[in-house]
């Protein structure tokens, strides 16, 4: 869909002239000219404006009434006036209305000093009021939810948490109750207003009528600091702002509120807004830790490092896995410590169901990618195989903005259902593990064979002619034969080199993509190059360890009983090795029970380093505080590490490994640590990017064999057996589980079953079940949820017990204990 | 005059598809059908006939506004009807419903629109009753629903009921609330003829106003237009309520003096009294007084006059009314009715409520009136809907025509309030600073 043109026009304002983009709207306008017009309702980031609060009336040259500027479009020749006797008389008296009900309670309110009603009444009001009577009361304050706590005196009834509810998140939660002066918000019957992306109305909020309950009193502005940094709980890697106080982070918020729009829109998640607690808690290991005895034990960085320099004395035999949280930096000087000194390639850091080297190769064409706001544009939008809320949450938002905003068409094809469900065009399911056949089938579909099904037939009709502008969002873990098919499907549409238009591939890790283009994958150096001899992957780097095949594992920010498929294995895995060198933040429960090493690690806002976005951004994160205990860099310790094991790495800082991270990407040439600044770049877009062109369709093999799990027709579905598929819960992080006010948060294991398949097996939404397979069992609840397919079912992963990973096979049977 | 629409109000079973067809009933839908909608709409807006709802805008023109093409339109019939003092909607609605129901049938087609809507307030039980049936009455004789009368025009007609809110009336406000979100007004641009209901080109109109289009249709738009006057042409109903003889609905030619109807149609006020003060056009139309009785009714005269015609609900009150009790309930309904969406409206109306019911309890001065008065004026043109103004416009009228009275309110409330106190003092025997009356300043 083509962009909005943005034609230059002409006004006047207060006898400036003001140069503006046709149709902005009036208020944005006059700040091109230096004149600030107050507002509180206004904020464009929430769609059409309300003219509620009434603050930013001006005057208008022929038009008769005072006009709301954030209503106004401006248009050439426009004559306004903003410091007239009438304007200001307007803007005292709604300063005094808004007053009238407001409890100035400042000395004890959380917004005091970063407060826009103080500020516009310092600004626009007449500093006095002639309001005598009692003001409204209401109980203060009280838990909105266990993250946000409201005070109904102090609110001025804007709109804009309502509408983030309403029109942005599309919870639905959050509505206006009573009328007139009694007007409040709340929720419907006053349930707790709990959904993934709550805490957006804290900062939305222009009084101190919502409040971040963790933040609450903890600091007040001018005792804080604020430092640029970016989130990497996740692969949206949203540019967030700590703030900072005594060292120490007490509050996150989108960076400079504004956000970025090529992004995160200026929205976070609640796990990126509250999981900072994780950084300041007890939990958090803080110094060195060696098994000694059995136990772990805290001991001296010389001691650990020499426990690590163990590596070593294993080297042809180590297997190195690479958590997504990991920086480009570390993903490259972890992949030369493996390579260069420790004589393996054996090192993998893209999660299950892994890409082999040559399909993500093609993937990443640069004339293939999306970006992020081409998602806001697209005529058609495909989610394949994932759960934007899950996998990559704040573009849920993005797409739901597209669809309501700019009609864009949301085709939705995936084996769970996913939250987007409502704003779909067209919502296709297949079994779980059928991501390669439904991408076959759709691929045959646009050659127009007729023997697809009628809905896979329309869906290719929908991408073929609803526009030129497909996006098609994905996720990694579809496979290899599925994402190679997507890739054919892509230049079938013609979405090659189309600007607007490609795919968007989302890595089961927060920087996933850069790890793999850092060469922290088994099958291809730094910038995909072609290896002589690959090594294993995850899977089977615990499988030979198991063996007694690998004698040492190197844990980078992973804990693979949690985040690899096959629990059982990796129980042996760890087990089995000699030596088990981690780097971890979190004493999940295999590196507490196998760890022979485990160095304290940063967290996102300690770390300085560079990401790579899913879309080919490269951003940078800023170090926001001082290591607490012993933590040390990450980068130092690897440099440490691979000295030990004979390896001069030459890196003396992070930009040293930077550079040389630059100098083995063909595509990153030229680079810099100034080019990336505060809003990152695409690398896709720089001319360097034709490097990784495949020129045209080589480079891939016409067909990719399908993986091993091959789909077989419901025909197999006897004597009750589901189908399994799994997901990672947006709250499944070792972050969420320390952070005090995420805890109620973690989920429990629930297995998703159709209801036709909860009435065959006579299960209740809610009830205790048992999950087996093999003589494996798994307690959970059931959750009967209407959009689940017969057939299909469905359980969590990346739980700490319980969790999907101990299953490993595809079909399960549901029990009533 | 010859009434219009109350020619045969009182006939028995007008509310009946038989007795009303008998009289000349849905013959002006059958010839709207055999026009173009073009020439229907010339017939309109020749009439000149303004919105009978308030606001006094052309109908015709409001029809004109609604774009051309093959979006889906919508008519919604706001029958709300909740401005205090008018109640000629529901007699309509109640005595000859299906006038309305051929009115927004020739109007749906003048416009091009193919769902319409009736959207009545809450507390019509009756009336949704009688309108529901005469619906189904018509949709069976084929006079609405698919291809009426044998035409290519096809018009669905849903009844809606509202839930009890004066903002509800309000246009845009009642889009929102038959949408099913709560009952706020929007802002405006967009105009509703541009994007309304469903975010769909809509005309919105009175349930007078719809039904007097048969009756243009009938004697021709310009014949209408000669009655009345040149800008406000027609008959009106007029409800007239309070202290006079002969309270109720009249139908009127706009332009009369206003004495006419007061004296004329009501019979003036009880034997022995005089007209104090009068509302023209409901409870937010600015006060007149016993002087303004020759005023002309009509939309112009009435704004010349400083107030409005609004609904055409004229509210008597005779001396024997105190002027701080009208005040007390006019502030108090649109305190109660604000629907809090923006801020003048919303605390303008709550403060000058309380300011109001402090003058009761002694515990104002003459200095409040100042204050009142200052938040009336702060309150008019700053609002997102017209609700604000329509508080303001009358309490400031008050405060402006009826100061010494209201001086004296307060003064004699001050005494009552202190003596009563002192009684206090006393009945406790102690000294007690805290017993007078609230320091103001």
């Amino acid at each position: 869909m083509p962009r909005p043109e943005r034609k230059t026009i002409q006004l006047t304002i207060d006898g400036r002239e003001v140069q503006a983009i046709e149709g902005a709207m009036l208020v944005d306008a006059a700040k091109q000219g230096d004149v600030e017009i107050p507002y509180f309702c206004y904020e464009p980031k929430l769609g059409q404006p309300v003219g509620a609060c009434r603050m930013c009336l001006v005057e208008v040259e022929g038009i008769p009434k005072l006009q709301t500027s954030c209503s106004t479009p401006v248009k050439d020749g426009m004559v306004v006036h903003t410091q007239t006797e009438r304007v200001r008389k307007a803007q005292n008296a709604v300063v005094e209305f808004l007053l009238v009900n407001h409890p100035l309670d400042c000395p004890v309110c959380d917004k005091g000093g970063e407060c826009p009603l103080q500020d516009i009444t310092f600004g626009w009001g007449l500093g006095r009021s002639r309001f005598i009577e009692p003001k409204r009361h209401f109980e203060k304050p009280l838990a909105l939810s266990p993250l946000i706590a409201i005070d109904r005196e102090r609110c001025i009834l804007c709109y804009r948490c309502v509408r983030f509810s309403q029109e942005i998140a599309e919870d639905y939660q959050l509505i206006f109750t009573e009328r007139g002066a009694h007007t409040f918000v709340g929720t419907h019957d006053g349930h707790p207003y709990v959904a993934p992306f709550s805490g957006n109305i804290i900062e939305l909020c222009p009084v101190g009528a919502l409040t971040s309950q963790p933040y609450r009193f903890r600091a007040r502005p001018w005792d804080n600091e604020s430092a640029g940094g970016v989130c990497t709980l996740c692969s949206s890697q949203c540019n967030v702002t700590f703030t900072v106080r005594d060292d120490r982070v007490v509050r996150v918020l989108s960076r400079q509120f504004d956000g970025n729009p090529n992004v995160d829109d200026g929205w976070l998640c609640d796990k990126g807004r509250f999981a900072y607690q994780a950084i300041h808690v007890d939990e958090r290991i803080t110094r060195p830790l060696v098994r000694d005895g059995g136990e772990l034990r805290e001991v001296s960085w010389e001691r650990a490092l020499e426990a690590a320099a163990g590596l070593g004395r294993h080297k042809g035999r180590v297997g190195t896995l690479v958590g997504g949280q990991a920086s480009n930096e570390e993903g490259f000087l972890l992949q030369r410590l493996t390579r260069e000194a420790l004589d393996s390639s054996d090192i993998d850091s893209r999660g299950p169901n892994p890409l082999p080297a040559d399909v993500a190769r093609v993937l990443a064409a640069p004339e293939l990618q999306a970006s992020v706001p081409d998602i806001e544009f697209a005529h058609t939008v495909l989610v394949f195989g994932c759960d934007p809320r899950d996998d990559s949450p704040i573009l849920d938002l993005r797409v739901r903005k597209g669809v309501r905003r700019n009609g864009v068409k949301l085709a939705i094809a995936t084996a769970r259902p996913t939250a987007l469900e409502a704003n779909a065009t067209a919502s296709l399911r297949y079994a779980p593990g059928g991501d390669a056949q439904f991408a076959a089938a759709l691929e045959r579909a646009l050659d127009g064979a007729t023997d697809v099904a009628e809905d896979i037939a329309a869906l290719a009709t929908l991408l073929r002619d609803g526009g030129e502008d497909v996006v098609i969002l994905f996720g990694e873990r579809i496979g290899a034969a599925a994402a190679a098919t997507l890739q054919r499907i892509a230049r079938r549409l013609g979405l090659a080199g189309r600007q607007g238009a490609g795919l968007l591939a989302l890595p089961a890790g927060a920087n996933g993509r850069g790890l793999r283009e850092a060469g922290a994958v088994p099958d291809a150096g730094p910038g995909h190059s072609a290896l002589d001899s690959p090594g294993r992957s995850a899977a089977d780097i615990g499988a030979a360890a198991a063996a007694g095949d690998i004698t040492a594992l190197h844990l980078f920010g992973t804990d693979p009983v949690r985040d690899e498929p096959d629990r059982a294995l990796w129980e042996r895995a760890l087990h089995s090795a000699a030596l088990v060198v981690a780097h971890a933040s979190v004493l999940t429960e295999g590196l507490a029970e196998h760890a022979t090493v485990i160095f304290p690690a940063e967290s996102h806002a300690e770390k300085e380093g560079t990401l790579v976005h899913p879309d080919g951004r490269l951003q940078r994160q800023r170090i926001a505080i001082a290591f607490p205990g012993e933590v040390r860099a990450g980068w130092w310790v690897l440099t440490e590490i691979a000295a030990a094991c004979g390896l001069d790495t030459g890196v003396q800082r992070p930009s040293d490994a930077f550079a040389q991270l630059v100098a083995a990407v063909p595509f990153y040439e030229g680079l810099t640590l100034e080019e990336i600044g505060a809003h990152g770049v695409r690398w896709p877009e720089r001319p360097q990017a034709q490097s990784l062109a495949p020129g045209a369709e080589g480079g891939l093999p016409e067909e990719v064999a399908l993986d091993g799990a091959s789909e077989s027709e419901p025909a197999a579905l006897t004597n009750g057996h589901l189908r399994l598929g799994t997901y990672r819960p947006i709250w499944a992080s070792p972050e969420c589980e320390i952070s005090p006010a995420l805890k109620f948060l973690i989920p429990e294991q629930q297995v998703e079953l159709s209801p036709e398949d909860a009435r065959r097996l006579g299960v209740l939404h809610g009830e205790e079940v048992l999950v087996a397979q093999n003589g494996t069992r798994l307690a959970a609840k059931a959750f009967v949820r209407s959009a689940v397919p017969a057939g299909s079912a469905f359980l969590a992963d990346g739980l700490s017990v319980q969790s999907a990973n101990v299953l490993t096979e595809s079909l399960i049977e549901v029990i009533k204990p | 005059m010859k009434p219009i629409l109350f020619d045969h109000i009182d006939e028995p079973g007008l509310n009946t598809l038989d007795v009303y067809q008998r009289r000349g009933g849905y013959e002006m839908l059958r010839q709207a059908l055999t026009m173009t909608p073009e020439d229907v709409l010339a017939q309109i807006m020749s009439s000149n006939i303004r919105g009978r709802g308030g606001a006094g805008f052309a109908m015709g023109r409001k029809i004109s506004f609604l774009p051309h093409g093959d979006m889906v339109k919508y008519l919604v019939c706001n029958a709300d009807e909740s401005e205090p003092g008018t109640f000629k909607d529901r007699e309509l609605m109640q005595k000859i419903p299906h006038a309305l129901i051929e009115g927004i049938a020739i109007a749906a087609y003048a416009g091009g629109i193919n769902k319409s809507f009736i959207y009545i307030r809450g507390e019509y039980q009756l009336q949704a009753d009688i309108l529901e049936a005469a619906i189904a009455e018509a949709a069976n004789a084929g006079l609405i629903g698919e291809r009426i009368l044998d035409s290519d025009f096809t018009m669905s007609l849903v009844l809606h009921r509202g839930a009890g809110a004066y903002i509800c009336g309000e246009e845009t406000g009642l889009l929102d609330s038959l949408e099913g979100k709560r009952g706020n007004p929007r802002l405006k641009p967009p105009f509703p003829a541009i994007e309304g209901l469903y975010a769909g080109p809509t005309l919105i109109n009175n349930v007078e106003t719809l039904s007097t289009v048969p009756y243009i249709m009938r004697m021709g738009g310009d014949a209408y237009a000669k009655i009345g006057t040149e800008t406000s042409t027609g008959t009106k109903l007029v409800s007239i309520s309070g202290d006079v003889k002969r309270p109720g609905n009249y139908e009127i030619e706009l332009g009369i003096p206003s004495r006419e109807i007061i004296y004329g149609l009501a019979g003036g006020p009880h034997d022995g009294h005089r007209v104090k003060f009068w509302f023209p056009g409901g409870s937010s139309s600015p006060l007149l007084t016993g002087d303004d009785l020759d005023i002309p009714y009509d939309f112009d005269s009435m704004a010349k006059a400083g107030t409005m015609l609004g609904s055409g609900a004229i509210i008597i009150a005779d001396e024997r009314r105190r002027i701080l009790d009208t005040m007390l309930k006019v502030a108090k309904f649109y305190a109660h009715e604000s629907c809090g969406k923006c801020v003048p409206c919303r605390e303008g109306t709550n403060w000058t409520h309380k300011m109001v019911q402090r003058i009761y309890t002694g515990e104002a001065t003459p200095m409040d009136l100042d204050i009142m008065a200052s938040v009336q004026e702060q309150i008019i043109g700053n609002c997102l809907c017209v609700l604000g103004d329509a508080m303001a416009m009358p309490i400031g009228s008050m405060v402006a025509k009826f100061r010494p009275e209201l001086e004296a309110e307060i003064e004699a409330a001050r005494e009552r309030a202190e003596g009563a106190a002192s009684e206090d003092v006393v009945a406790l025997g102690v000294a007690d600073e805290h017993a007078g009356p609230i320091p103001v300043h």
